[in-house]
């Protein structure tokens, strides 16, 4: 017995599925014939129950798998198109949105799309987790190029409705769920903070302005809604980001417009009433 | 900059400016950069007074502000994004009250489930009787009410089960390990994930039981085992420790058919080997000790 004890001890800590087969099937041989009947029985509805657990947790797995790698290249192709937005200056504007609007298409179709099958049901919100870092980024890609283009906020309703004609009229739609598009809508001011500070160095202070009241609007609005998030903590940590790219553009704005009136002078403009006089108008 | 300051140095520029001097000039320089950032940090309806002196005095502007929409839309898109966010508001607001409404369910789950677990723990305490179960299972009734609760509620709002699944899931966990605990003292075999369900009424509705959850609840229940095998030696029943035995380690094979993730199931099924090892020990204690009616 002793023996027996032993082979267990190694059978379990080597953890290899064989010798502990082994070692149940020669438990077993050694009761009595009517409970070896019954316990063998037991044993197989055992296995055969979890084998259909372990078919299950398989393709959950592997669905898994699939949808976080989707969100990974949505995430990727999402930032090179917010890269893209950055490489914007006053004379080449419309020629980098195109590209960055045609690119963000590109990520819907050949990305996003991929989504669409896999979040049918109720594992739209089961998989949030591994998607929703993908979604939030194409969010932000989407809402930085519509806001370089008009000036406004990309609505939520229009992501979507940009979404819809991905998927094939037998599936339900991939619909982006407010909180994604939130979240996403925090990493905007980021990245809003990058283009302001560009903008200012080019002498488009006026731009800059209207990012930072753009920036602003949106961070009262969502100081409002953060206690009612799902997940608050994930949202707390981004408003004190992004509290802190509000800052860096009110203090960029407020040093050049403190130094423009020392520059000024130096220009040798007449103009009192454009300190920026020595930048060239911009030309759109 | 306190209010006064910044209403004073807004008159005095604009009191300044319709008559340009060149000597004055560095003076309004000054003053126009400060009015602007006073401007910023003002609402938006100051802003907008000030824009007609703006266009007379910097052309340059009118062109430049083009670029990030006009300011004639501003207004407008700016009470849209309100909007939107008022919708998000209250649609946030919905969702709390909803979630508000299952944490109240999952926590008479709960207190359910304690007063089983209490009663349960009964069994460590003698020999094995089935009396000791009967309340314990009286529980039962009242979590099939409780989940047919949850399952009402959500049926309200379909496809959201895993929206809300992190409220009731360690309830449900709780309530299955105590579940196959009975089971298997009763009839000394594995409740199944489909007999759980059946057990807490969730196998007709779409409301189903995830199948990770009954899984981590069959491990909790597993962690239960040691404990009874020590115990029941102690009050006598040198059989115990190889029933359980026996059950523990097909128990853990077939668990090992699984493949997991790296999660919480795995974890808590790693930590189902020292409890295998426990059982074991307590066996050989008995077997080298001959206590146990050897047939072998």
């Amino acid at each position: 017995m002793l023996n027996t004890t032993g082979i267990q001890k190694a059978a379990l800590m080597a953890s290899k599925p064989k010798p502990q087969l082994l070692h149940t099937i020669a438990g077993t041989a050694v009761q009595s014939s009517a409970k070896r009947a019954r316990t063998l029985s037991t044993q197989s509805s055992m296995k055969d129950a979890f084998a259909k657990y372990a078919d299950y947790l398989n393709d959950l797995n592997e669905k898994r798998e699939r949808v976080v790698k989707a969100s990974r290249d949505i995430t990727m192709n999402s930032k090179k198109v917010i890269f893209q937005v950055h490489r914007i200056s006053k004379q080449n504007k419309e020629e980098v949105l195109e590209k960055a609007e045609k690119d963000l298409g590109d990520v819907a179709t050949r990305h996003v799309s991929r989504l669409v099958k896999e979040l049918q049901g109720t594992d739209f919100w089961k998989l949030r987790r591994a998607y929703s870092p993908g979604v939030q980024e194409y969010v932000e890609a989407a809402t930085l190029c519509k806001f370089c283009k008009t000036g406004t906020l990309l609505s939520l309703d229009e992501i979507n409705a940009a979404l819809l004609p991905l998927s094939d009229p037998s599936l339900e739609p991939l619909q982006i769920n407010n909180l994604d598009y939130l979240l996403g809508l925090a990493d905007l001011t980021g990245e809003l903070m990058r283009l302001a500070i560009g903008r200012i160095s080019d002498g488009e202070l006026d731009y800059a302005e209207k990012i930072c009241h753009f920036v602003r609007d949106i961070y009262r609005e969502l100081t409002l809604l953060v206690p009612h998030m799902d997940d608050t903590s994930d949202m707390k940590m981004k408003m004190d980001t992004m509290l802190q790219s509000v800052m860096k553009i009110e203090n960029a704005c407020f040093s050049v417009h403190v130094r423009g009136s020392e520059y000024m002078p130096l220009l040798g403009s007449d103009d009192p009433g454009s300190f920026l006089s020595g930048v060239p108008d911009i030309e759109l | 900059m306190n209010s006064a300051l910044r209403n004073a140095c807004f008159i005095f520029s604009h009191s300044l400016n319709p008559t340009p001097n060149p000597n004055a000039f560095p003076l309004i320089l000054y003053l126009h950069s400060l009015q602007s950032i006073a401007v910023s940090r003002l609402p938006l309806r100051i802003s907008r007074q000030e824009e007609p002196y703006r266009s007379a005095g910097a052309s340059s502007f009118s062109s430049s502000s083009s670029m990030a929409g006009t300011d004639a839309e501003a207004p407008a898109s700016s009470s849209l994004v309100e909007k939107q966010f008022e919708h998000f508001r209250s649609q946030l607001q919905d969702s709390g009250s909803l979630r508000d409404r299952i944490r109240s369910v999952a926590m008479e789950i709960e207190s359910s489930t304690r007063l089983m677990q209490a009663s349960l723990l009964l069994v460590h305490q003698s020999r094995f009787i089935p009396e000791v179960l009967e309340k314990p299972k009286a529980q039962v009734g009242l979590l099939k009410s409780l989940y047919k609760q949850l399952a009402e509620i959500l049926r309200e709002s379909p496809g959201l089960y895993y929206r809300y699944h992190g409220d009731w899931r360690s309830e449900t966990q709780t309530a299955v390990s105590l579940l196959a605990f009975i089971h298997w003292l009763e009839t000394g075999e594995l409740l199944l994930h489909p007999e759980a369900e059946e057990k807490l009424g969730l196998n007709e509705s779409d409301f189903s039981m995830d199948v990770e959850d009954y899984l981590i609840g069959i491990c909790f229940m597993s962690n239960e085992l040691p404990r009874y095998v020590v115990n029941q030696v102690t009050v006598g029943d040198y059989d115990c420790p190889r029933k359980v035995l026996k059950f523990f380690t097909d128990l853990h094979a077939a668990f090992r058919m699984l493949n997991l993730r790296n999660d919480f199931l795995r974890k808590k099924f790693d930590g189902m080997k020292y409890d295998l090892r426990r059982v074991e020990e307590v066996y050989y204690d008995v077997k080298i000790r001959g206590l146990s009616a050897t047939r072998d």
